[in-house]
């Protein structure tokens, strides 16, 4: 069954069993690796990715329910890497192996997004990603720092 | 990138076009055989931005670790993988420190495992100085010489290749700081050669070679080629700079591949994509020395995309250092998602080793403690500890057990393999290029030489990324399917049985108090599995704090679980236990732990006394120590130090942590306060820093969350649901550290570094609450108050 996607803004037709967590369609089928795998039981948050905006963990979400929306993945950010949360990132030096880094970075976009200037509190509750090279110290001064440079933008 | 509005095919069979691969380049060192993948470059193609191996470049190396273009551009080869700990800029920096290039202007580049297997260290390798510790060129005793291969390092291109042991800067520095003076001579008699002048009378900077008396300058860029045919007269004759004059070592310096961390275009071996490539799942018997009985391939065959099972027999325990796996099946098919739901629902019988298919937690925890019973192996004993614990005043015996942990990395175990008739290239992330490259050879038949390993980043190592058999695995599945590559990935549950684990652990600690409070006898015994990695870590080397009788004894169980080299080993655990047994022998005799251990360490005569005293100080200042706290709060000190016995490379830390204990029972790690030996120098204290981070709160897991528990010979928590690690509402909000510098080399900063997380924790809350724990993790125990 041949199932409609857009992904970063580019529309693609996919032939798969439309059960297919969205996660392994970007994998795969449309060659995104920038999203991962790590838990398969949407505890980690490797996956995250926004739909319509609103962050998931796309890992334990059929594709079928993607249809007719619109999919953000890290790559979908920015090219060059300039998005205010990348360039916090950078500044901060916050990935050590980054292998969770992308589905860190979308989940506080999304938590940016909402709340442009989140408390210490706010971050505690919204963000539950796994980082288990444990880069929480930095991520928490990057997501203050990008809501910064976020601000500075829109101003 | 994928093209847009494309349908996307599911089926593909592209074959492999050879041209794909580079295979030979004449370079003046003679013919070999190069095998980085050179991308293809339709549409259609893998992703493969930002991925860590390599097109050869054209230009023609000058050393095996230096390439520099025309333009400038240095390409740097590393032989240690990055996993995280910063290597990939580290090793980096130690040959750009004395090739004198241009910083902005250096990629890294695994270097080759292929290679390695073919050709020779040069000589001005071998003799690699290290353990020494008041040298600070480069050490006083090589750790390694000559050709003979020393622990474990061979005398091969690149010597060591594996990463383990925080040994990256240890072990490499020497010779990585020779690798780039020996280029930067090289440049420099390159460009007195064509200018016609001595060149001594050169200086280089920046990737600029300059002669001061004619106003003379050119660029790396533009010598490098004569350069490669330039050789130096006297290798051996070449220094290295002391830290001293070091300009970029030392300094801060951001991670190289940062940036393609942040947009997803750094490819690990999960997002290793080839033409025509097809999917593995792979499920293998939960109990260790399990084999499989039957499978019924049968009754999943039809399903789509589905390619082919196969039985893969347990792994030969040779090529993974003795340890026992289990044998699997695994299905092949077109996505790795239809692999996995075909396998998922294929019927699978065991055949589990009655010895084991009963095991559990409780009868092995029972086990070792009964060993510590026994007579043991002793392996300290100073003084007469009998005789002095029968006269002591008072005696205080504690027992202290510590529970099976596994790294549970972010990066499932993956690997993609494609094995031809007489060639065999791998990509993976590995701690071990050097071992996998023989596993290919032994179970493919296709000789070492003819293996090409491309190396990845890892997602995450904490040891050796496993030790387990993902790269056996998918080489005996490409090796079946010859031609076709084969991309292996393991679920979470699955990684969880192809790892090892630290192993499970008991110590008895007893001691003798004279009148004052202070030990006059103590004696450890540790229990742990013969093959557990550490049973007699850092209780062998001392005890650290001043004990006219000591004495170390260690039991051994066997137990079907395959250990490994985790961050920290056994060292781990034995830190829990001694600094925990510190502080109550402190409490004991009623006085403060941070005196109690400072007046315990200044009665050694540890080469490294001084270090360790400075590091209780630091650190007591830094954190207030003694100030009050509110109620419900409490600090607690605990030393850290690995090398201090001898007089050779040491690291040394001490940390205060700040806890709080709500009337509930929640803990909260307030703040860490680290005092940390920086040895002469650090390398890039970023790193380090970032380790630091890292390590506080991986051991915090290790005290509050982490268990694996074993049922019926398997291992119960196989993915995060059951297995907790902590989010960021658990990260300490307040971190300080600060470094002190010493006199001897640092040993490493990777693995052994906040294990007092775990007795520190503890003491906080024997402080609140009154109750004191001895075993892992806190969270099994109900820690309310008031
Ligand atoms: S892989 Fe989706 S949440 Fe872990
Ligand atoms: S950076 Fe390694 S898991 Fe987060």
């Amino acid at each position: 069954m041949a199932i409609n996607l857009e992904v970063n803004g580019a529309s693609y037709s996919v032939e798969v069993d439309p059960q297919t967590p969205l996660l392994w369609v970007i994998r795969e089928q449309v060659g995104l690796t920038g999203t991962k795998f790590s838990c398969g039981i949407a505890q980690c948050g490797a996956c995250t990715v926004h739909l319509d905006g609103v962050p998931l963990r796309s890992c334990r979400v059929p594709v079928v329910a993607a249809e007719g929306k619109s999919v953000t993945t890290i790559e979908g950010l920015s090219r060059e890497g300039d998005h205010p949360v990348q360039v916090a990132w950078k500044e901060f030096d916050v990935p050590q192996c980054g292998y969770c880094q992308s589905g860190m970075i979308m989940a506080s976009l999304a938590l940016l997004e909402k709340n442009p200037n989140p408390t210490d509190a706010e971050i505690d509750t919204e963000i539950t990603n796994i980082c288990r090279c444990s880069t929480y110290h930095r991520v928490r001064q990057a997501i203050h720092r990008a809501a910064e440079l976020m601000q500075t933008r829109e101003a | 990138m994928s093209k847009p509005n494309s349908k996307v095919s599911q089926k593909n069979s592209a074959t492999i076009d050879r041209r794909e691969f580079l295979t030979t380049t004449g370079l003046a060192t003679g013919a070999f055989v190069l095998g980085f993948w050179v991308p293809p470059k339709t549409a259609d193609a893998a992703i493969i931005a930002g991925a860590p191996w390599y097109e050869e470049p054209e230009v023609q190396e000058i050393n095996a670790w230096i390439v520099i273009d025309p333009d400038d551009m240095v390409t740097i080869r590393i032989a240690q993988t990055e996993l995280g700990q910063g290597v990939w800029t580290s090793n980096a920096m130690m040959v750009c420190e004395e090739l004198q290039c241009d910083w902005s202007k250096v990629q890294p580049q695994y270097a080759s495992a292929n290679r390695d297997a073919r050709e020779s260290a040069p000589e001005w390798t071998l003799d690699v100085m290290g353990d020494g510790a008041f040298d600070p060129i480069g050490g006083g005793e090589p750790l390694f010489r000559g050709r003979e291969p020393v622990r474990g390092i061979p005398d091969s291109l690149y010597r060591r290749m594996r990463t383990n042991e925080a040994s990256s800067v240890r072990d490499g520095r020497y010779y990585l700081q020779l690798a780039g003076a020996e280029v930067r001579e090289r440049l420099l008699l390159a460009a007195a050669g064509q200018w016609g002048v001595p060149a001594s009378e050169l200086t280089a900077k920046d990737s600029v070679i300059t002669h001061q008396q004619s106003s003379r300058t050119t660029t790396y860029g533009q010598v490098a080629y004569l350069a490669t045919e330039t050789p130096h007269p006297n290798p051996e004759t070449i220094n290295i700079k002391p830290p001293s004059e070091w300009t970029l070592m030392g300094k801060e310096q951001n991670n190289l591949d940062v940036p393609a961390k942040v947009t997803g275009e750094l490819v690990y071996g999960i997002d290793v994509r080839m033409p025509g490539m097809k999917w593995a799942a792979v499920r293998a018997c939960p109990v260790y020395g399990g084999d499989v009985k039957s499978y019924d391939f049968d009754a999943v065959r039809d399903q789509p995309g589905v390619q082919s099972a196969q039985q893969l027999p347990i792994p030969d325990p040779s090529l993974l250092r003795g340890r026992q796996f289990s044998g699997a099946v695994a299905v092949v098919a077109d996505s790795w998602y239809q692999a996995k739901t075909a396998l998922d629902q294929m019927p699978i019988e065991w055949d589990i080793p009655p010895q084991s298919a009963t095991s559990n937690t409780a009868d092995m925890h029972q086990e070792l403690m009964d060993a510590m019973d026994q007579p043991g192996t002793v392996r300290v004993d100073e003084g007469n500890v009998d005789a002095a614990t029968v006269s002591a005043d008072k005696i205080v015996e504690a027992t202290y057990s510590t529970p099976y942990l596994p790294r549970a990395r972010m990066e499932p175990g993956n690997a993609t393999a494609l094995v031809t008739d007489g060639r065999v290239d791998i990509w993976l992330g590995d701690q071990s290029p050097q071992e996998t490259r023989r596993s290919a050879s032994v179970i493919t038949g296709i000789p070492e030489e003819n293996v090409y390993i491309h190396l990845c980043h890892l997602g995450g190592g904490f040891g050796r990324n496993g030790n387990g058999p993902q790269a056996e695995q998918t080489i005996m599945i490409a090796n079946a399917n010859r031609g076709t590559p084969i991309h292996l990935l393991w679920t979470r549950e699955e990684d969880f049985v192809g790892t090892t684990y630290r192993a499970m652990g008991v110590a008895r600690l007893r001691a003798g108090l004279d009148a004052d409070g202070w030990p006059v006898a103590l004696e450890v015994r540790t229990g742990m599995q013969e093959d557990g990695f550490g049973p007699t870590s850092s209780f062998n080397d001392t005890s650290r704090y001043y004990v006219p009788n000591y004495r170390f004894t260690n039991h051994m169980t066997q137990f079907h679980i395959p250990c490994g080299t985790r961050r920290g080993v056994g060292q781990a655990a034995h830190e829990f236990y001694r600094e925990t047994f510190i502080d109550e022998l402190a409490r004991t005799a009623g006085k403060d732990p941070y005196l109690y251990r400072r007046e315990l360490i200044a009665r050694t005569d540890l080469p490294h006394r001084d270090d360790m005293i400075r590091a209780l100080d630091m650190v007591a200042e830094m954190s207030d120590w003694g100030s009050p706290l509110p109620e419900g709060k409490a600090r607690a000190i605990a030393l850290e130090e690995k090398g201090a016995e001898a007089s050779g490379t040491a690291t040394i830390s001490a940390m205060v942590h700040t806890v709080s204990v709500s009337r509930e029972g929640v803990v909260r790690l307030d703040r860490v306060d680290v005092a940390l030996d920086q040895g002469f120098s650090l390398i890039n204290p970023l790193s380090v820093k970032k380790q630091l981070e890292g390590q506080i709160v991986w051991f915090y897991n290790d005290a509050m969350h982490q268990a694996n528990t074993v049922l019926n010979g398997r291992i119960v928590e196989n993915n995060f649901d059951r297995f907790s690690v902590s989010r960021i509402k658990e990260d300490p909000p307040e971190i300080n550290i600060q470094f002190f510098e010493t006199g001897h080399w640092m040993r490493g900063m990777g693995h052994d570094r906040a294990t007092s997380v775990q007795s520190g924790i503890g003491d906080a809350i024997f402080q609140i609450t009154g109750k004191r724990f001895r075993d892992l993790p806190f969270s099994q125990h109900d820690l309310s108050w008031g």
